[in-house]
């Protein structure tokens, strides 16, 4: 199968206008009789759900959480970009569309990331309508900070809340559309299977987490707001249900799964400090804004860090990027600090950390404005390690939190299942092999308000379809085999826990398909991950029964699919012979370090179509090219 | 600063609410043996829970998600305070360093007539999404928003609103609250809303549509008692309860 | 009149009423202590006041009346809200404690509201329906409170009347949506302030007549 992005011709920055023009509409009388299902209510999901209930479209809205509310984007802390210029630096929407290419080492599509860059500017306006409290200067207007990647200053924040505070405009928005009657929802949920009627996505199967049930659903088109699948390293930063059940059902029924490799490593969350560690929390990187980032020059020095004269620190960062400093992109500042680790000149009982030191930043502009700024950040770093970072250097270390890898999507969103539309941080399209700080809001809140609605019509408005229920057989098939499943892990009554499974699948990657890999690792990764598999389906325990709130069987549903996935990531990191972003293979690499990208060879989307339980799945290739930017070494000197 | 030298671990008793339907419920007591001072307290349930699984028993069913202290899913009464004895401070952001060995913990879920129990320590709180649904929003579809920069907002006006909207619906104003009032809830929502110039047009409805419903949820009745302020994760201050109230005497009486 | 029943059908319209009536009896209480504050002048001083007061006739029997309704209002609002309060939480918690905001006032409202209710009908049988026809109002009062058990029941009455209005005060001021920051803690003190006041205003009258 050829791989069709469908974008548009023409100027790129004519694209989106001319795709929009061209996209056929559904009449408003015709809108009220289409039902489509949204899977998730984070940004993505519940911007989209409200949107496509304000055209007139009938929407199902499915969360696991119990309230929509509660979606993982309200953990997002440091901001959203815009090119919106406020602040007079130079900013624009090419400047943003640069930076984000850039920023993604050239691996994410133009057209794309125009659009992106381009809407960027009408998500501000809408969410400043909807309420959403941005941080604003003395003189009333909107303030904005300087993020990771960029040399302008064009993130706009509400405190070190961002995600939360636009996350609650958007699930706003989708209880207004509730009221209204135009949206029906459906909490405490979880997708079983993704519904295929003539090739064309048609409905789920999901289960009631509280009584059990498992329910079909059918509609016109389904769209999946899923998230990413960070969680398949165990500890991560995302919220402990995030998971890839629904998009790896998707992959399975003929989604292809694109870039999985492409794990973004966060450089600043706090260690890790036990075993017993359900999850990593994350210190935003607007912290690096002020924060500066070192450690001691001697490996093994173990003094305290006041203890440290400034002639034995070593500001690594600002040394070898004089030009970005502290504000390198995440997978540059991840990567750096692991050799400094690597070097034992890691500081903490671990040594896996380096420090984050406001001493400067407090004596220049007094503790007041710093607090001002990060005090919740403080806050939250001082109640979980005991220490005020106002007294003694932060103590961080990357940590996985995004995923840029996600289900192959076409410019219009639609992946390559008829009708299934994935959007968000569940796709693949935007951020290349690495994103940069303060877009995720952006992407996931542009996809939702500003692209779905309009691309989705497009395709409703172009395939006639017979109007099914969930009384098709292919909803029963799929409820049967969903159920039956269920009952097998529920009657293997081994002797492992579903947490002791999951924790050795994270610490296997974290080990070899982490911040740095090799294809020797990465091969005994496969490995390693298969057997595991195999003995998670003798040997794990799932207490309970399938008819009730049963908190183990929904995890070890969610570990088993992570089982498979892990491996589908080793395929591809395998596969992806050059470093690129968070994609560091240390048989490729440049005299100082960094990633070196082979362009000749890899300049493509790797997107996997699943061929059976026991075959590797087949491998497409998206041919990325650049037309409007020149491919260049990446340099924040 | 939590040092290596005064890293202990220690040892509790807790007597934790276990219910799976109506009528089958009461308190069980379970040892929680060796636990790290740096534990997190959910963490140290997700201990307890990994013993009783390979026990053959079943687990404490608990809600709980982002861990960080922000969603808002966790939460449960320790020893009769909501999110336990730490001020300003989640279940999840709670951590074991906080009690001593030999304590004993008494874990509840929150209690309230419009928060259904579902099993253990999980509750029903959708009627704080019903409340939202009554009218806990700004009335703009995509698509019509004027510039950003259109409306300049005072910055002390915005700050105000963001204290409010720090609200990560708990229900913890609720569970500390002696009459179980949803006051401060609605009255964060309320005052987030009412004090941008976005909000203001629709704003007399709204706080009359979001009481009534609140009403209708069975709530209890504010009666000043400033508990939720004392319990709130987020501090979020009574003033907001008495912005509500201005609100409503506008909206109601004028 | 929908506005209206609308209104104060809510909960915080309830709350409302609680806060005006209660505003009004703070109102009426400190005419009360003024005039009662004549004592201390004496019975002469004492007796004028009150056949000064009852030159105003049908004005009085009018407030009399308007207090009866407002002291009627505060009581059944108050118990709708009481009873509400307790079917709001049907399962109660088996540890329960303060994080700080209670206060014994607002801790005890309804059973200090009820043992106010219990006193003010005593108080009436003993002041207002008393037969005065061959005795001076004065009289009446100092023989009261030559029963040593009349003084202890006042000044325990009175204490749980500054004990319900140090939480009252500054409570209906925040129903009514008046709190900021900036002078809300000025309320609160006016709050303990008033309601020493009453407590020692009135507490140490019977003491006081007793002793003369």
């Amino acid at each position: 199968m050829q791989l069709d992005a469908k974008i548009p011709g023409g100027l790129l920055t004519e694209k989106w206008d001319r795709n929009l023009f061209e996209l056929k509409l559904v009449s408003p009388a015709n809108k009220k009789k289409l039902d489509i299902i949204v899977v998730g209510t984070g940004l993505a999901g519940a911007s989209v759900s409200a949107t496509l209930a304000e055209l007139g479209y009938n929407i199902k809205s499915f969360c696991l959480q119990d309230t929509p509310r509660r979606a993982h984007s309200i953990s997002a802390q440091g901001g959203i970009n815009a090119a919106k210029n406020y602040s007079n630096d130079g900013d624009s929407i090419w400047r943003l569309f640069y930076d984000t290419i850039k920023g993604g080492d050239f691996r994410s599509r133009e057209a794309n990331v125009y659009r992106l860059a381009q809407i960027s500017n009408n998500i501000i306006d809408h969410c400043v309508a909807q309420g959403v409290p941005f941080a604003r200067d003395y003189g009333g207007l909107l303030a904005n900070r300087s993020f990771g990647g960029a040399q302008v200053s064009r993130t706009f924040y509400s405190r070190g809340q961002t995600g939360q505070q636009l996350l609650l405009g958007a699930y706003g928005a989708l209880m207004r559309q509730i009221a209204e009657g135009k949206i029906k929802t459906f909490p405490r949920r979880e997708i079983l299977d993704i519904v295929l009627v003539n090739n064309k996505a048609r409905g789920v199967v999901t289960r009631s987490l509280i009584t059990g049930t498992i329910e079909t659903h059918a509609a016109d088109a389904v769209v999946l707001a899923t998230g990413g699948y960070s969680n398949v390293f165990f500890l991560s930063t995302n919220a402990m249900t995030s998971n890839v059940t629904a998009n790896f059902k998707a992959y399975k029924k003929g989604a292809f799964f694109a870039n999985p490799c492409f794990t973004q490593i966060h450089p600043t969350c706090i260690p890790v400090h036990g075993a017993y560690q359900s999850k990593l929390t994350l210190m935003s990187e607007s912290l690096r804004n002020d924060g500066r980032v070192w450690v001691p020059k001697n490996p093994g020095d173990k003094r305290s860090p006041d203890q440290i004269p400034e002639s034995e620190r070593d500001y690594y960062l600002e040394n070898r990027y004089p030009a970005f400093g502290n504000l390198v992109p995440r997978d540059v500042a991840s990567r750096n600090a692991k050799m400094q680790c690597d070097m034992g000149k890691g500081v903490g009982e671990t040594g896996l950390a380096v420090y984050l030191d406001f001493d400067d930043a407090i004596k220049r502009d007094g503790k007041d404005v710093i607090i001002k700024k990060y005090g919740n950040l403080f806050q939250m770093y001082e109640k979980i390690t005991g220490d005020n970072p106002c007294e003694n250097p932060m103590m961080i270390y990357p940590a996985v939190h995004y995923t840029m890898g996600g289900l192959w999507v076409d410019y219009n969103l639609m992946s390559t299942v008829p009708g299934l539309f994935v959007i968000g941080e569940a796709n693949f399209s935007d951020h290349g092999a690495n994103r940069l700080g303060a877009s995720a809001l952006m992407q996931g809140l542009a996809d939702g308000y500003f692209i779905l609605p309009y691309t989705i019509g497009g395709y409703l408005a172009e395939t006639s379809m017979q109007k099914v229920t969930a009384d098709h057989p292919e909803f029963k098939d799929a409820a049967k085999k969903s159920e039956s499943r269920i009952n097998r892990l529920l009657s293997i009554k081994g002797k492992r826990t579903v947490d002791d499974f999951h924790k050795e699948l994270g610490s296997i990657l974290w080990e070899h398909c982490g911040m740095s890999r090799n294809s020797e690792q990465l091969l005994r990764a496969q490995n390693l991950i298969r057997e595991l598999r195999e003995e998670f389906w003798e040997n794990v325990i799932v207490p309970g029964s399938g008819k009730e709130f049963n908190q183990s069987l929904e995890r070890a549903g969610r570990v088993a699919d992570f089982l498979e996935f892990g491996e589908l990531m080793v395929i591809d990191a395998l596969a992806r012979k050059e470093s690129c972003g968070s994609h560091f293979n240390e048989a490729y690499q440049t005299e100082e370090n960094e990633a070196k990208r082979n362009d000749k060879d890899f300049c493509h989307v790797a997107a996997w179509e699943f061929a059976g339980d026991d075959n590797e799945p087949v491998f497409h290739k998206e041919p990325l090219a650049f037309e409007n930017v020149e491919l260049s070494q990446r340099s924040y000197k | 600063m939590t040092s290596t030298t005064d890293k202990k671990n220690i040892n509790l008793t807790l007597k934790i609410w276990r219910q799976n339907g109506p009528d089958n419920n009461g308190f069980e007591t379970y040892y929680a043996d060796d636990i790290s001072t740096d534990m997190s307290f959910l963490e140290m349930i997700d201990v307890i829970n990994e013993r009783l699984t390979l026990e053959g028993k079943d687990p404490v069913a608990f809600d709980h998600d982002c861990r960080e202290g922000i969603c808002g899913t966790c939460g449960t009464m320790i020893n009769g305070r909501a999110h336990g004895p730490e001020k300003g401070t989640t279940l999840c952001q709670l951590h074991m360093r906080h009690f001593a060995d030999g304590d004993t913990l008494v874990i509840e879920p929150w209690r309230s007539r419009a928060f259904k129990i579902i099993k253990d320590l999980v509750v029903d709180r959708s009627p704080l999404d019903k409340i939202i649904q009554a009218g806990g929003y700004i009335s703009v579809n995509a698509g019509k928003a004027p510039d950003a920069n259109a409306i300049p907002i005072p910055q002390e006006t915005a700050e105000t609103a963001m204290d409010a909207a720090a609200c990560i619906g708990c229900g913890a104003c609720v569970a500390s609250c002696p009459n179980a009032s949803a006051m401060l809830f609605v009255g964060a929502k309320i005052s987030h809303l009412a004090l941008l110039p976005q909000g203001k047009p629709e704003a007399m409805i709204r706080v009359m549509a979001m009481v009534n419903e609140m009403d209708r949820q069975c709530f209890g009745n504010c009666t000043n008692h400033r508990e939720c302020e004392a319990e709130c994760p987020k501090e979020i201050s009574i003033t907001n309860i008495a912005r509500l109230n201005r609100e409503f005497i506008k909206s109601g009486l004028f | 009149m929908s506005w209206f029943t609308n209104t104060f059908k809510t909960s915080i319209g309830k709350k409302l009423i609680m806060a005006v009536t209660g505003l009004s009896f703070i109102c009426f209480l400190m005419a009360h202590l003024a005039g009662n504050l004549t004592l201390y002048g004496g019975e002469n001083a004492f007796n004028s006041y009150v056949e000064r007061l009852h030159t105003f006739g049908p004005v009085i029997t009018l407030i009399e009346l308007g207090l009866l309704f407002l002291i009627i209002m505060h009581i059944l609002i108050g118990s709708v809200l009481f009873y509400q309060n307790i079917l709001a939480r049907p399962i109660k918690y088996k540890v329960y404690k303060s994080a700080g905001g209670r206060s014994l006032g607002s801790a005890t409202m309804p059973y200090s509201g009820f043992i106010i209710l219990a006193f003010i009908i005593f108080h009436l049988i003993n002041f207002h329906f008393a037969d005065k026809t061959n005795n001076t109002i004065f009289q009446i009062v100092a023989e009261a409170f030559a029963n040593p058990l009349y003084i202890v029941i006042y000044i325990a009455a009175m204490i749980v009347l500054a004990i319900h209005i140090s939480h009252a005060f500054w409570s209906l001021f925040q129903t009514i949506g008046v709190n900021h920051p900036k002078y809300m803690p000025l309320i609160r003190i006016a709050g303990i302030v008033i309601s020493l006041i009453f407590g020692v205003g009135f507490g140490f009258l019977p003491v006081y007549v007793s002793l003369i």
